[in-house]
């Protein structure tokens, strides 16, 4: 459990004058459940894009499974392992929940493209399957009965879920959520903490998540890190992180 | 909420029993159905007429369903498609010029020449694709639009092909039977790739690239197939239509009909095969149909287009009021459009240089048709059939409510 | 292949270079103008305005009207001449005239698509330009194709700047020359006199040798003054050329000072910044937007002004196309949204068109402009000036 999965070292973004993430270094230990936390534009989405490859860090390397990702495309990184979530939602807003999750399941797709606009039995087939296995991911995350929905007809909380289950369609090893309890009632947000840990042990993934609902946070992080103005300022357990002065100043300062 | 309304993708579709056979079947089908039609068409005795017409159609619904792939299906913005159907056009052309097609059985020579200027296509569409679609955002437009314009000139100054004035194609013939085989191939094309989970990273890229590349779709890859693709099939197309007219000239390929095959697809309703294909015929034979009409004078020109224009306000303006306002409203809107728009022809009818002017249907036509392409656009954004596809399901149970 | 080339460099006669240069300006000139609307709008609202084109067109049509309510109308006796008022009139008539049909474009066919995908925005806007094309061709006088008649533009005369003065040496050559060729002709014309015929084929053959003497003094005569006259460089334009140059620098600066030092041009710079934040923020977009609107359509009817007036372009419903795909092009080429780029764009596509004309392939002329446009979104795809921009994800 304890060779890390994900390092970034010194990795560091501007755009333009502002630098959104100076120098951030943590790793990340497989199948942990990691939380990143900091106050609004502390750089954490920038930090998940980072990572994602939407953009290429200005310095500064991000290793996955000991790889450097600097420059992989995006779709590269995908299959490398790594899915994400966004924080304000992309679900492809045309298609039925079940088709989302399809894509997501596409990526490890094994028939042909040629196969597909001749409609061979091997490609109908693997759309079977994909569609059987989609069905089972949006079961997992309770949105069995909204299969044939427009996921853009969807309530805020279900789409959230059916991020999530479009990301772990893509079968990876790291699950990257970015705010996953944004908008839930209190409720749905203690289900959600159970559905991620559900996925960490039956799916055998790691999680990192961004979320600001601490309680949220505190429940079911392992480790935490703390990001302000683009640097880590706090890395520990939900304890050590709690009574950190620096984190309270953080927090206290977003408030003034 | 509502459930997503019968599309072809809504139910995984299974491997039937007797899969080869039945692939066998609809394979001698196709092709039975257009050799059949061919023969109905030319024994028809409405002469070389409804041949050419039928063809042309035919070879319009490929040109839009083909469109339809990069455009509603990619979501990609290509508005440049004639130059694909030029380049094939002038490779059968060229093709004929090379080599005498005598002694060879036109239909086997039409067929080579399709299958060339595809080829032909697929290639210029992948270079004019690879370096625009590589970037986000309109470049593909620019580009498109770029490469039709210069395409067209090219053509223009190349005596060897005839220059401006263009130069004839052997053997001259309307293979009626050949274009709705190559229409019905690229209406099952599409249709199969939405029927499988490979249709699915073409949908993405069209609802959020960011997000398909993120779920790991290669979405150059996916936009450059769907392009070239695309650029084969309209290329096939002008292959047999450079064999229909027996003549060719860069007049034939001008952005009047890029926007006309545009057009076709986002009023069928963008992704919609159904829609880009029924569309097609539709406007094809609607301006043949005007090409007769009476010519319109001055004032009753301009009022029209003034009702129009009011008819769209006030149909637009209905989007605010519901239930029985709504009715009301209706007749606050639509009475003075009508009656403004009448008075004012009347009114105009006493300018004497306008009454006197008479416009031609012909020169109406492009007119009607911008106007018809700003007014759904700004009543039905989404296209008439919308995403729908025709289903016999839908079919079915259309008729089953309308009989119970 | 290579030996062609080698031929077409042979082929080409640098001196000239300056003056197809200043050629490229002025057409690029027009370039620019055109794209700036294009960028301008892009640059708010993500928009191409495929209508563009079409408000040039109408500039030309309403620099053409102007003319004619101002006396210069088709019918008119030649003789009378304009003066810089007349044009000065035309100017902001068609300015005028211009930034109201994009004003209205705006408001009517592109406002109520906002909330639409762009695809259907795109779409109207196509639609919107062959309503113009072709519903103009009903009313509009177009054929024969109109032009603005000469006298209109009194600045027809050509000015010429010296770059390079001709080579002393080449010069006395020619003097020498020229003394050289007078004798051949004198002792020729003698001869025929003392001959008494009228014509120098009608000598007896005895004298033939004197006719070939002056054939050849008159040829190196010719290859002198050739020769001092490619040493030396200049550049003419007319003077109508000059100012289509000189207003273009004009509105510029004037439209650099309007984006950066007035309080719209902050707005219209927040606008294009962050269309949602800007509107959070209190700034009325669609006034914004209006006026982002009228001025990039007035400078395209500033554009299509001088290009009916000052190059004599005959105009038909349909001349917007050309300089609208060209002004497209050169928006993409300096980096679309960005200012500056527009010009460096229009210029360089200009310069190049002519360029490729000098070297006598002008069928080549619009392939020319593809070409760059795809070697920059290969290479530079933010454009020249342009930075290609990161969406916010
Ligand atoms: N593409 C971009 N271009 C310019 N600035 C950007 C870009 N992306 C992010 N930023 C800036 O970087 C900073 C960090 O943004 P980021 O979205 O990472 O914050 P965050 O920690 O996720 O905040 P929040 O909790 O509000 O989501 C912000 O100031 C943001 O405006
Ligand atoms: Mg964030």
């Amino acid at each position: 459990m304890t060779e890390p999965i994900l390092k970034l070292e010194q990795a560091t973004i501007r755009f333009g004058g502002l630098v959104a993430v100076n120098e951030v270094s943590f790793s990340v230990a497989k199948g942990r459940l990691f939380g990143l936390i900091g106050p609004n534009g502390a750089g954490k989405t920038t930090c998940f894009n980072l990572i994602t490859g939407v953009y290429a860090p200005t310095s500064g390397q991000i290793l996955f499974q000991g790889r450097s990702l600097g420059g992989t495309k995006p779709h590269r990184i995908a299959h490398a392992g790594i899915a994400r979530t966004f924080q304000n939602i992309r679900l492809f807003g045309a298609l039925s929940a079940v088709e989302n999750v399809m894509l997501g399941a596409f990526l490890r797709h094994r028939s042909s493209l040629a196969g597909a606009l001749a409609f061979m039995p091997s490609n109908i087939k693997e759309s079977a399957e994909l569609r059987e296995r989609s069905l089972h991911l949006l079961e997992v995350l309770g949105l069995a009965d909204f299969a044939n929905h427009r996921s853009r007809d969807l309530p805020y909380g279900k789409q959230r879920r059916l991020e999530i289950a479009r990301a772990m369609a893509t079968q990876p090893t790291m699950l990257l959520l970015d705010e996953p309890a944004a908008g839930m009632n209190p409720q749905e947000s203690v289900d959600l903490q159970d559905t991620v840990r559900r996925i960490r042990d039956e799916f055998d993934m790691t999680v990192l998540l961004i979320e600001h609902d601490m309680k949220f946070v505190m429940n079911l992080c392992e480790e935490i890190v703390v990001l302000d103005h683009g640097e880590v300022i706090a890395h520990g357990g939900p304890s050590d992180i709690r009574s950190n002065p620096k984190v309270i100043e953080a927090y206290l300062g977003e408030a003034v | 909420m509502s459930v997503v309304p019968p599309s072809i993708m809504d139910h995984a579709p299974q491997v039937a029993k007797n899969f080869w056979p039945v692939r066998l079947a609809s394979i001698v089908g196709a092709v039975a159905f257009a050799a059949i039609l061919d023969q109905l068409v030319k024994s028809a005795g409405s002469g070389l007429l409804a041949e050419r017409m039928v063809t042309l159609a035919a070879l319009y619904v490929t040109l839009s369903v083909s469109l339809n792939l990069v455009n509603g299906i990619t979501g990609q913005f290509s508005i440049g498609h004639a130059a694909f159907f030029q380049v094939g056009a002038y490779a059968a052309a060229i093709f004929s010029m090379q080599r005498s097609p005598a002694g060879v059985d036109p239909n086997l020579w039409i067929l080579g020449s399709s299958i060339l200027g595809g080829l032909a296509a697929g290639l210029a569409g992948l270079l004019v694709g690879l370096p625009s679609l590589r970037l986000r955002g309109d470049y593909l437009a620019i580009v498109t639009l770029g490469f039709g314009e210069i395409i067209r000139n090219f053509a223009n100054t190349q005596a060897w092909v005839g220059g401006a004035y263009g130069t004839n194609v052997a053997p001259k013939q309307a293979s009626v039977g050949l274009a709705i085989l190559l229409a019905i191939v690229s209406i099952a094309v599409c249709r199969n790739l939405l029927r499988t989970a490979h249709g699915l990273p073409f949908l993405s890229i069209r609802e959020d690239e960011v997000a398909a590349s993120a779920m790991g779709v290669n979405s150059t890859f996916y936009k450059v197939t769907a392009f070239v693709l695309a650029s084969v099939l309209a290329g096939a197309a002008g292959g047999i239509f450079a064999h229909t007219e027996g003549f060719i000239s860069p007049r034939s390929f001008g952005m009047d009909l890029s926007f006309m095959i545009l057009t076709m697809v986002v009023l069928g309703g963008s992704g919609s095969i159904t829609g880009s294909a029924v569309v097609a015929v539709v406007l094809f034979y609607l301006p043949e149909a005007l090409r007769d009409a009476p010519a319109l004078r001055g004032p009753v020109v301009i009022s029209a287009i003034v009702m129009l224009i009011a008819l769209t306000a006030s149909v637009k303006r209905m989007d605010n009021f519901h239930g029985g306002e709504r009715k009301r409203q209706w007749l606050v809107g639509l009475v003075p459009a009508i009656g403004g728009s009448v008075v004012l022809g009347l009114l105009l009818s006493f300018v004497p240089d306008l009454a006197k002017t008479n416009f031609e249907a012909d020169r109406l036509r492009m007119v009607i048709f911008s106007l018809a392409l700003i007014i759904a656009m700004l009543l039905r954004p989404q296209g008439i059939f919308a995403h729908h596809e025709f289903s016999w399901d839908w079919l079915r149970s259309r008729l089953k409510r309308r009989t119970a | 292949m290579g030996f062609e080339v080698l031929g077409l460099w042979a082929a080409v006669d640098v001196s000239t270079l300056p003056q197809q240069f200043a050629n490229g300006l002025v057409t690029g000139s027009i370039y620019a103008l055109v794209a700036l609307g294009y960028t301008m709008v892009y640059g708010v609202l993500r928009l191409i305005n495929f209508a563009h084109g079409e408000v040039f067109m109408l500039g030309m049509f309403a620099a053409l009207f102007a003319s004619w309510w101002l006396g210069f109308g088709p019918n008119m006796i030649a003789g009378a001449q304009g003066n810089p008022l007349i044009l000065i009139a035309m100017l902001t008539f068609a300015m005028l005239v211009s930034g109201l049909i994009g004003v209205g474009i705006e408001r009517f066919a592109y406002r109520p698509m906002r909330n639409q995908s762009r695809i259907a925005s795109l779409i109207t806007a196509i639609g919107v330009s062959l309503l113009i094309q072709h519903g103009g061709a009903l009313f509009l006088p177009v054929s024969p194709p109109p032009s603005i008649r000469e006298d209109v533009n009194p600045y027809r005369s050509n000015v010429t700047w010296q770059i390079l003065p001709k080579d002393g040496g080449l010069l006395e050559k020619v003097k020498l020359a020229q003394i050289n060729a007078d004798r051949a002709t004198t002792a020729l014309n003698d001869q025929m006199k003392a001959e008494g015929v009228n014509s120098e084929f009608d000598l007896s053959p005895a004298s033939q040798p004197l006719r070939q003497e002056k054939s050849t003094q008159d040829r190196a005569l010719r290859d002198a003054q050739q020769a001092a006259d490619q040493s030396g460089v200049n550049v003419t334009l007319s003077q109508g050329k000059v100012i289509l140059m000189l207003t273009t620098l004009f509105l510029m600066i004037a439209l650099r000072f309007l984006v950066m030092n007035t309080p719209i041009g902050r707005q219209m710079r927040a606008v294009a910044h962050d269309f949602d934040s800007a509107s959070l923020m209190g700034v009325n977009v669609n006034k914004v937007v209006l006026f982002t609107f009228f001025v990039g359509s007035a400078l395209a009817g500033a554009g299509g002004m001088m290009a009916a007036t000052f190059q004599g372009d005959a105009m038909t419903t349909f001349s917007g196309l050309q300089y609208g795909v060209k002004g497209f092009i050169a928006a993409v080429l300096g980096g679309i949204g960005n200012i500056p780029g527009a010009v460096v764009g229009g210029i360089l596509l200009g310069v190049s068109e002519v360029g490729v004309t000098a070297f006598g392939m002008s069928e080549y002329k619009d392939i020319i402009a593809f070409v760059i446009l795809i070697l920059v979104l290969l290479f530079r795809p933010g454009g020249i000036l342009g930075s290609a921009k990161v969406e916010k994800v």
